[in-house]
């Protein structure tokens, strides 16, 4: 608490209250992934939507709705700065009367926490080992490569590379139907995968470690279309067939969560379901001549396949720096 | 494809971990904890957090719980349960947690053989019937586990920039007991000694009784897993869970032991057959807290 004149409080109120319009405006509505607080007022406030009047508003709420906020304080309507201001008429008519006279003052002033990383103009590098979490047949795990070029804070464009050959095996639950259920079950080997995509921010959080470290975290939908490189396996009769790879158009959509180690470094994982119409290996088995014929091998019709991977890795982004706009 | 691609994947899989984990701790600083904030003045030394809600200490947990377990082999189980815990620190619960299958879903695996299945010499104990197969695939039936709860992450999330909630990420460990039905021990010598087995669908015909008998026993395994909990209010919670409960069950009632290079089958339909399976499930759940009042920490450094 400090001791001032009613004047240079009043001058100092609309000073902040300019500043503090002018930062809510410029900062986007993204800010508020890193406005979160743990406290009480928060949640609360995020409930009611509405501060009380004289309770301190939700740090988030404050940078999400703070053009909100800034017309509140220019209307005087609820806000601490905007009371100070208002106090101001009254004073200078007291001013008139009494001439000026030093008043204490209890000030409080809120500040908006910065972003922890600002990832908008930075590219983001992503290596990852992908796993096959439905192929009960096959395991198709996969050393992948991504490059994202953050577009905004919340949303990146980019493009994924997954090597699957040399890296699949086939499970022991194939080897088992075959011998004792005599039963051919087809399977498909990969060769490549290469995916654009769109990558969106929706859900972001922090979590503290017993309450000593702080972790940024976010979740991301992920999806976007791209080309895979598969081709059958001969199981229904591999004395005669054998097939070459062949290119699949194929969808990817996804949801991942991304934990922050430092500015441009993160750790993450996420699942991801590669959509494509595979072509199986045909169960018939022509007699005769036409066995050797190449264009009965595989199955006239075509089967959805839903390749789901869950992918866990690294990310980097670079620059490894950045610069706010506003200093601390 | 066989035990060297294994190998070679294996290879590349644990190289291409170790790359990554070199990516991941080289650039980090040593003194870089969380995010690398180093907090200096005043707060120096401060928790992270003041007035943070103490959700678990000191309060009971009922949960209600759906459950479904992934990438089944023949039977897909889907369990009602529920969970029972005390929590007597905010990171720390004991209790226990359990559930009976509502239902069994068979795979479309299960179809295939029995559609498309077929018998020979060979493999008519494994599967007298294809049309019977349905008949002799294992089941779950309940599990129970007694289980400690971990909880190292508390924290909230956002979403779309409009809600917020409270949310902590947690572990769990413990033991599991599991009621299963599977296909009854048999032997293929001792049922031919009784029944004139002359040709396949005689012996079709002695061994298709023993398709359909069943028998129920109790395994007991690790189980661990993670979750996460969102909290929707001062004393409910939606949950998020998933579980791993790995241990040997003969899934597909089928003659599996013995070596393809000379004794199998071995003709008979016993514990042998149990094959090791990573089981696995994914839940969803209610959580309600006792008292319905959390705590608030650090208050006093606050005030």
């Amino acid at each position: 608490m400090r001791l001032r004149s009613e004047a240079n409080v009043s001058a100092r109120a609309l000073r902040l209250a300019w500043i503090a319009a002018a930062l809510c405006c410029a900062l986007p509505q993204t800010s508020a992934a890193q406005d979160m607080s743990f406290d009480l007022n928060e949640a609360e406030a995020a409930e009611a939507e509405q501060p009380a009047e004289g309770e301190k508003p939700a740090e988030g709420e404050a940078a999400a709705e703070g053009e909100a906020g800034a017309e509140a304080s220019a209307e005087g309507g609820g806000d601490v700065l905007a009371e100070l201001t208002a106090e101001t008429g009254t004073a200078e008519a007291e001013d008139e009367a009494t001439g000026p006279r030093e008043q204490e003052v209890a000030e409080e002033i809120y500040a908006v926490q910065r972003m922890y990383v600002l990832r908008n103009g930075r590219f983001e590098l992503a290596p990852s080992l992908a796993m096959t979490v439905n192929d009960q047949y096959v395991s198709h795990p996969a050393l992948a490569v991504g490059l994202n070029y953050w577009v905004t804070n919340v949303l990146a464009v980019g493009a994924s590379f997954l090597w699957y050959q040399g890296v699949e095996s086939e499970s022991d639950l194939n080897f088992s139907v075959r011998r004792s259920a005599r039963l051919a079950v087809p399977i498909t080997e990969y060769q490549l995968g290469a995916h654009l995509n769109f990558t969106y921010v929706p859900i972001y959080g922090k979590f503290s470690m017993f309450n000593d470290s702080i972790f940024q975290w976010d979740s991301y939908l992920v999806g976007g279309v791209g080309m895979m490189r598969t081709r059958p396996v001969a199981v229904v009769d591999p004395a005669v067939r054998s097939f070459e790879f062949d290119w699949r158009v194929a969808f990817n959509a996804g949801i991942g969560i991304r934990v922050f180690l430092t500015k441009y470094l993160t750790v993450f994982g996420e699942f991801r379901d590669y959509i494509y119409l595979e072509k199986l290996e045909n169960l018939e088995v022509s007699l005769g001549a036409d066995r050797e014929e190449e264009s009965t091998w595989i199955d006239e019709n075509a089967t959805l396949t839903n390749n789901m991977s869950v992918h866990l890795g690294v990310t980097l982004f670079f620059p490894f720096g950045f610069e706010y706009r506003y200093p601390k | 494809m066989g035990k060297t691609v294994t190998t070679t994947a294996m290879r590349l899989v644990l190289v291409s971990a170790a790359l990554l984990a070199g990516l991941a701790l080289g650039p980090v600083a040593p003194r870089a904890t969380a995010q690398d904030i180093q907090v200096e003045g005043p707060l120096a030394g401060a928790p992270a957090v003041i007035g943070l809600r103490i959700y678990r200490e000191m309060r009971f947990q009922i949960q209600l719980q759906g459950t479904m377990t992934l990438n089944d082999e023949f039977s897909r189980a889907i369990l009602a349960g529920g969970q029972l815990m005390f929590h007597p620190t905010d990171w720390l619960g004991i209790g226990v947690w359990g559930g009976y299958a509502l239902g069994n879903i068979d795979t479309a695996l299960t179809d295939q053989v029995a559609e498309r299945g077929q018998t020979n010499d060979v493999n008519v104990l494994s599967l007298p019937r294809p049309g019977g197969f349905t008949d002799q695939i294992g089941r779950l039936q309940w599990i129970a586990a007694p289980q400690l709860q971990f909880i190292p992450l508390r924290g909230k999330l956002g979403i779309f920039e409009k809600l917020f909630i409270d949310a902590d990420f947690y572990l769990l460990g413990g033991i599991g007991f599991i009621g299963l039905e599977e296909r009854a021990d048999a032997d293929k010598e001792a049922i031919f000694d009784r029944c004139a087995s002359a040709d396949l669908a005689m012996k079709i015909t002695c061994l298709t009784p023993t398709q359909g008998e069943r028998e129920s026993r109790v395994a007991i395994a690790p189980t661990f897993g993670a979750g996460l909990s969102l909290y929707m209010g001062d004393w409910v919670a939606m949950t998020i869970e998933w579980r791993a409960l790995p241990f040997a069950w003969n899934t597909s009632g089928t003659d599996e032991s013995g070596s393809s290079k000379g004794d199998f089958p071995d003709g008979k339909i016993d514990s042998n057959d149990q094959l090791a399976h990573f089981n696995h499930m994914f839940s969803l759940g209610f959580a309600f807290y006792l008292p319905t009042e959390p705590g608030l920490s650090h208050m006093d450094e606050d005030e």
